[in-house]
């Protein structure tokens, strides 16, 4: 799936697609407006699934951007270092999806991205690590071509770390996320989820513990 | 009291005082007069009546009249000269008496030539006596009396009337005085709304006063105060506003460094990266962390640029100072392929050593950011200015005049990749401000900056 990062400082935008390739996204990096812009009006990335775009810029800011990304139906979200509330305002109310201030956290950028995607209905349908798919619209799970029966928590979990392969999340994310906030301190469940699936899918060397965070689905494929 | 009241109020008493003086002066004067002209009258008169009455009392028959007969003809005598008047005395005996008062002592020889006014309960008499001038043994005096109360009312009726004119004009001039003295001091009241009216905030009146004495005078002066209040206050806002926005743009700067160097980290944490990423997001931390350093030193040394003490005036021979510029960016020129060519035609001026250099450093990697690989960077002074010129990429037209603004940076990632914070001309800026230079820049587009320091004071020895 690619993703079209305007940001003109290349360091920065680095960071972003260096991310974005880890967790199985295809970064498309622009480094100023007017590029952007004239990549966007020649249909240049028609098939990119969300734009993030950087509001200041050289030669056009990130809001002038907003009508040539909408005419080519790619959602939007800011990515930015002005945190005022009016700038922010100003550009949900332009019709971005999402606003997220710099400095941010890499977990935060691609759990908002998802929900964009997912709320757009550009959410990914099949997810591959190695030789196992994740059908998201039937629910199923194939290791080698054949279906690997997983209890729902098991699947949930299992498509929440696919969705952030390569990133970890930490035990109290995970449960908030699945199980809800009650669960919280009860870590040992999603220890024993994670075992389920390490077995059954032979995830061994897949779902790796991260010392003192949690656990990473890795798959530099 | 307001100032217009005490001033009517002085004028209506002093007038008042002024005029009852003057005016009973003149009435006590014609008064005496008009005293003096009944008692002349009154003594011309008796005269005559005395003559007549001599004429008269010579009469030969008199010496066989009875009592009676005399009396009848003394009355006949005196009703024929002077009506009710008069008192006629023989010797000491009063003969006759037609007026309605009693001679007290008819003995009284002052009686012969005496005029007098006399207080006889609330009436003014005037008494005037004569000898009569008769032949013979008997000795006649006629006293002349007559009531002058009138006069004095006359007096009186005068004191009256000229106190109320008195009064009245003093009132009336009370009055005027109150309306003009309104009317000069009105400007004082426009001058004391508007100093109120500044004080309240609205720093723009001023005091519409346009008359030409001393309180025009007064609210000219006003009102060049309050320009000047507005101007100095207007400076400070936009000092103020200025140095807002350079933190503004500080705290701005110093996010983009710290998102990569946070966003690197995080991802080193917890992202699976491959080995080449890694070393990547390090060296990446690196730099940011580099960059941060050199934002905070520039920053320190704009900021220390305000105060005036850790400067350094002394002379120095320019030479000397190209001499060191050119060997500090001996290897920045190298390791770019740069060439500099100098020339000074400039001898010794007074100036900080250490940030006049670092000012000509400064725009020296300038150029050297904008030149291509062989290009050519010319340092030269003459007259009262030193140039730099470069044959590099340029400064499109409509930057130019923000290119020294703090943190402002016309190709934001191409300087950031050749480690530019975008301080580095608002401090050159400030530096020839302090050696009473400006910068002035010129570029052409695709051929190049040419960054001149001109003095507009000479220091030199």
């Amino acid at each position: 799936m690619r993703i079209l990062v305007i940001e003109d400082d290349v360091v920065i935008s680095e960071l972003i697609c260096m991310n974005l390739e880890a967790a199985g996204y295809e970064p498309l990096p622009v480094f100023d407006g007017i590029g952007a812009q004239q990549g966007i009006r020649d249909g240049m990335f028609d098939d990119a699934a969300l734009a993030l775009v950087d509001v200041m810029l050289p030669g056009k800011d990130g809001f002038a951007l907003m009508e040539d990304l909408q005419a080519a139906q790619i959602p939007v979200i800011y990515l930015t270092a002005k945190d005022d509330v009016l700038s922010k305002v100003h550009g949900l109310k332009s019709g971005a999806e999402d606003y997220i201030v710099k400095p941010f956290e890499i977990l935060e950028l691609l759990v908002r991205m998802e929900k964009v995607l997912k709320r757009t209905g550009r959410g990914r349908e099949r997810i591959r690590v190695r030789d196992v798919v994740i059908d998201l619209k039937e629910h199923s799970v194939t290791k080698a071509g054949e279906r690997v029966s997983l209890k729902p928590m098991e699947y949930e979990l299992l498509v929440t770390l696919a969705e952030h392969k390569n990133v970890a999340l930490s035990r109290e994310e995970l449960l908030s996320r699945l199980w809800g906030t009650d669960y919280v301190g009860e870590t040992r469940t999603v220890d024993v989820h994670i075992g389920q699936l390490r077995k059954k899918l032979d995830f061994h060397d897949v779902i790796r513990t991260v010392s003192k965070t949690g656990y990473r689905l890795e798959d530099l494929g | 009291m307001k100032l217009r009241m005490k001033v009517s109020l002085i004028t209506a008493v002093t007038l008042l005082a002024g005029s009852l003086v003057s005016g009973a002066a003149v009435i006590y004067r014609s008064s005496l007069y008009t005293r003096e002209k009944t008692m002349e009258s009154g003594r011309q008169q008796t005269e005559a009546a005395a003559y007549a009455v001599g004429k008269e009392l010579e009469y030969e028959l008199m010496a066989y009249f009875t009592d009676s007969t005399l009396a009848s003809y003394y009355d006949y005598v005196l009703q024929k000269y002077g009506d009710s008047r008069y008192i006629l005395i023989e010797g000491e005996e009063v003969v006759c008496n037609r007026t309605g008062y009693e001679v007290k002592d008819p003995a009284d020889m002052r009686w012969a030539s005496r005029s007098v006014i006399q207080r006889s309960g609330d009436r003014y008499l005037l008494l005037v006596g004569r000898k009569v001038p008769v032949s013979g043994s008997r000795e006649y005096k006629l006293l002349w009396i007559q009531d002058i109360t009138s006069v004095y009312e006359d007096v009186y009726r005068q004191s009256l009337f000229c106190f109320g004119i008195c009064a009245g004009v003093s009132f009336l001039a009370a009055l005027l005085v109150y309306a003009a003295v309104g009317r000069v001091l009105s400007p004082m009241r426009e001058l004391q709304r508007a100093a109120q009216d500044i004080s309240g905030g609205d720093l723009a009146r001023r005091a519409g006063v346009r008359s030409r004495d001393e309180i025009g005078m007064l609210a000219r002066s006003f009102n060049e105060m309050a320009e000047r209040i507005e101007g100095q206050v207007a400076a400070l806002s936009q000092e103020s506003e200025r140095r807002r926005q350079m933190l503004g743009s500080l705290a701005h700067e110093m996010k983009t460094p710290m998102t990569s160097i946070m966003g690197y980290a995080d991802s080193l944490l917890h992202v699976n990266l491959r080995e080449e990423q890694r070393v990547r997001a390090l060296s990446h931390i690196h730099e940011e962390c580099g960059r941060l350093g050199r934002l905070g030193s520039k920053l320190m040394s704009l900021l220390g640029m305000y105060d005036n003490d850790s400067i350094q005036m002394e002379e120095v021979a320019l030479q000397e100072v190209f001499d060191r510029v050119a060997r500090a960016e001996e290897a920045h020129l190298r390791e770019k392929g740069v060439t500099l060519r100098q020339s000074c035609e400039m001898g010794v001026r007074r100036m900080d050593r250490d940030l006049f250099e670092s000012l000509l450093i400064n725009l020296i990697d300038n150029g050297i950011k904008a030149s291509r690989e062989g290009g050519v960077i010319e340092l030269s002074a003459s007259g009262e200015q030193i140039t730099i010129q470069d044959h590099g990429c340029g400064i499109p037209e409509q930057e130019i005049a923000r290119v020294t603004e703090a943190f402002y940076m016309v190709d934001k990632a191409r300087s950031r990749r050749e480690g530019g914070s975008g301080l580095g001309l608002a401090l050159c800026e400030r530096i020839a401000q302090l050696h009473e230079a400006k910068l002035r820049i010129e570029s052409v587009v695709g051929e190049g900056t040419t960054v001149t320091i001109v003095f507009y004071k000479t220091f030199t020895s």
